[in-house]
């Protein structure tokens, strides 16, 4: 009899999803999906509502990456105005969403993921959480808590506010950055340095032992996407995308807002809210990819700050080509903010950092703008229509969950195949399932995150539909 | 910024969401302390839609800490003040939020720290559906829950 095991919700993740698990008569994994269960309806409601109001409705999407969404939707809005903004303005947007950057990574390594590192896969199930990684790696817990601080205090710093900061607004941003701001953030940098250092040699540490989950938490060949500098570095805010293929060929390089816009596409499946976003090229779902912090290490070829180029080369050691296992996102999560903290130094070591000059000014000039950044999580593309007074027309937003969806799902088959054999499971085997989802640290509901309580709920489902088991866990 | 270079005798940590009507009946009464209590640099208020982790930092770099939040557990318009102690009793699922005791037991386990009272207020809510107002007993509790916090504030800072 075939059978249906589902979790719901997957638990550790940023908003609310599900995984159902098909097995056949035999008791074989036949198929599994991920499932986003909430409707995201900020495109439409946007609709109807100025163009230079875009930045902040936009930064509503989501509590953890707002400035991602303020960045892309002020570049649409740029692109609408056909303005350039002052040097000093996409210096301090680039730091903005740096500190986003190290605080939401942070989060995702120390507080989502690390009770399956540091704890392990199959420990106690009401211990494997950020209380439970207290108790046992005081010193790391006081690590992420002083990374996540290190983040939002700077994005506070800037914008006035931890979460939904209204400091970016089309043409640069509000208000030049004071000096005793600069100096306050420079005196948190050596101990961010020293944390991320603890964090990244503790998993280092670790890592080897999880060599059978590195194996099978989607592993396998998929193109990359992610923004990339013209000297091949790094880059979060601006540049252009790169496409590689599974092999590290460029498939399309300089790619523009514009140009997402025209090469992507996103289809759509029956059982998720989510779209699946591909490469048109290629067609769906041969034109996949990967997006985030291993598609972005694997795209570069230099980060362009010292220390982080060490931990590059060392990363790069993993794969002959690109690194294929999901697993290796926490690697380069931890790499990539070593980079935000070199970076940001870096900035604010500019002699223009504190212009006064921030904000450049226009009206409509185009009826159509798109804007891309690098969120924690991948590329995020905003696009808008607007008619002549500048009313919003139309609004799509392809986000980087959705261009790692394909890959999410086959990530989950792979480990579902691998870690549910003769119809049989334990809590602990079907974690793994859920910590091959975590490993992409999806935000699925942006703004309406569901917190708290989080039971995990696992059903055996007959093919008549009828369930025939039912765990509860919490 | 190092919390210990900013330390504040009194940490008042509110929670509460204010477009949930009663539910925003913390954050009032944070104002209400900012108010109160501007011109003492003994006393800290920090106003959240959740607790998170971070915030164990802020609750080890003070000595005494009072919680305030709505409660659906209670009569609408019922003021609470209790005891709490470091507990990690949840159902392992923690991640992003968590409650007075488990916030206490977070900053014992990572910075060893033991406040020297750690109190929660609450308020019985009565309806926590979309609307940024509050229900006419939780808007009339609202002397009373202030007098509590302030004797509570005072009693902490040796008053």
């Amino acid at each position: 009899m075939s059978q249906t095991i589902t979790i719901d919700p997957v638990t550790r993740l940023e908003g609310h999803g599900k995984i159902t698990i098909h097995l056949n008569d035999a008791g074989e994994v036949e198929n599994a999906n991920f499932h986003v269960t909430q409707v995201r309806g900020f495109e439409r409601f946007s609709e109807g509502r100025p163009f230079y109001e875009m930045p902040s409705l936009m930064a509503r999407i989501c509590g953890i990456c707002p400035v991602s969404h303020l960045v892309a939707s002020a570049k649409a809005c740029e692109a609408i105005m056909a303005v350039r903004i002052p040097h000093t303005a996409a210096q301090l947007r680039r730091m903005l969403n740096l500190a986003q950057m190290v605080q939401s990574h942070a989060l995702s390594f120390f507080y989502l993921s690390s009770p399956d590192l540091l704890l392990g896969m199959e420990s106690d199930p009401v211990k494997r959480n950020i209380l439970g990684v207290a108790a046992a790696k005081p010193e790391l817990g006081r690590a992420g808590i002083g990374l996540r601080r290190f983040g939002q205090h700077i994005i506070e710093l800037l914008g006035n506010k931890r979460i939904h900061p209204g400091w970016v607004v089309p043409g640069g941003v509000t208000e030049p950055l004071a000096s005793a701001k600069r100096d306050e953030i420079l005196a948190m940098i050596p101990e961010a340095h020293k944390n991320l250092r603890l964090a990244l040699d503790a998993y280092k540490q670790i890592a080897s032992s999880f060599k059978a989950e590195i194996g099978v938490f989607a592993n396998f060949p998929s193109n990359y996407l992610g923004l990339i500098n013209d000297d091949e570095s790094i880059e979060f805010t601006d540049g252009a995308l790169r496409l590689i293929d599974a092999k590290g060929n460029t498939i399309e390089d300089g790619m523009t807002a514009t140009r997402f816009t025209e090469a992507i596409g996103e289809a759509v499946e029956p059982y998720s809210y989510t779209k699946f976003a591909y490469y048109k090229p290629l067609g769906y779902p041969d034109g996949s990819y990967r997006v985030g912090p291993l598609a972005r290490l694997n795209i570069v070829s230099k980060m362009g700050t010292p220390q982080a180029e060490v931990e590059l080369a060392e990363f790069k050691q993993l794969a002959a080509g690109p690194v294929e296992s999901s697993f290796h996102y926490h690697h380069a999560r931890l790499v990539e903010i070593l980079y935000g903290i070199e970076k940001i130094e870096e900035i604010l070591s500019d002699p223009k950092i504190l212009d006064s000059h921030v904000r450049a000014t226009a009206g409509v000039n185009r009826l159509e703008g798109a804007g891309q950044a690098e969120a924690p999580r991948g590329t995020l593309m905003h696009n808008y229509k607007v008619d002549e007074n500048g009313k919003i027309l139309w609004a799509n937003l392809v986000i980087a969950t959705g261009q790692n969806n394909n890959a999410m799902n086959r990530g989950v088959l792979q480990a579902a195949k691998h870690y549910v054999k003769d119809g049989k499971f334990t809590e602990g085997l079907l974690n793994r399932v859920e910590a091959v989802v975590r490993t992409f640290d999806p935000c699925l509901s942006c703004s309406t995150h569901a917190f708290g309580q989080m039971p995990l709920e696992v059903s055996l489902v007959d093919a008549c539909g009828e369930a025939v088991d039912r765990v509860v866990r919490g | 910024m190092t919390l210990s270079s900013n330390p504040a005798r009194c940490l008042i940590l509110a929670c509460g969401n204010t477009l949930r009507g009663d539910d925003g009946v913390g954050l009032r009464l944070a104002e209400w302390a900012e108010q109160r209590f501007e011109a003492n640099e003994d006393v800290r208020v920090v106003a959240r839609q959740q607790w998170t982790p971070d915030l164990a930092e802020e609750i080890a770099a003070a000595e005494s800490v009072l919680f305030i939040d709505s409660s659906i557990k209670s009569v609408p318009g019922c003021v609470s003040l209790i005891a709490v102690e470091p507990s990690a009793n949840h159902n392992g699922s923690a991640t992003h939020h968590l409650d007075a005791n488990e916030l206490l037991s977070l900053a014992r386990e990572i910075f060893g720290s033991h406040s020297a009272h750690s109190m929660l207020l609450t308020i019985g809510a009565g309806s926590t559906e979309l609307g940024e107002s509050l229900s006419d007993p939780v808007e009339a509790a609202l002397p009373r829950a202030q007098g509590v916090l302030e004797k509570a504030v005072l009693r902490f800072l040796g008053n």
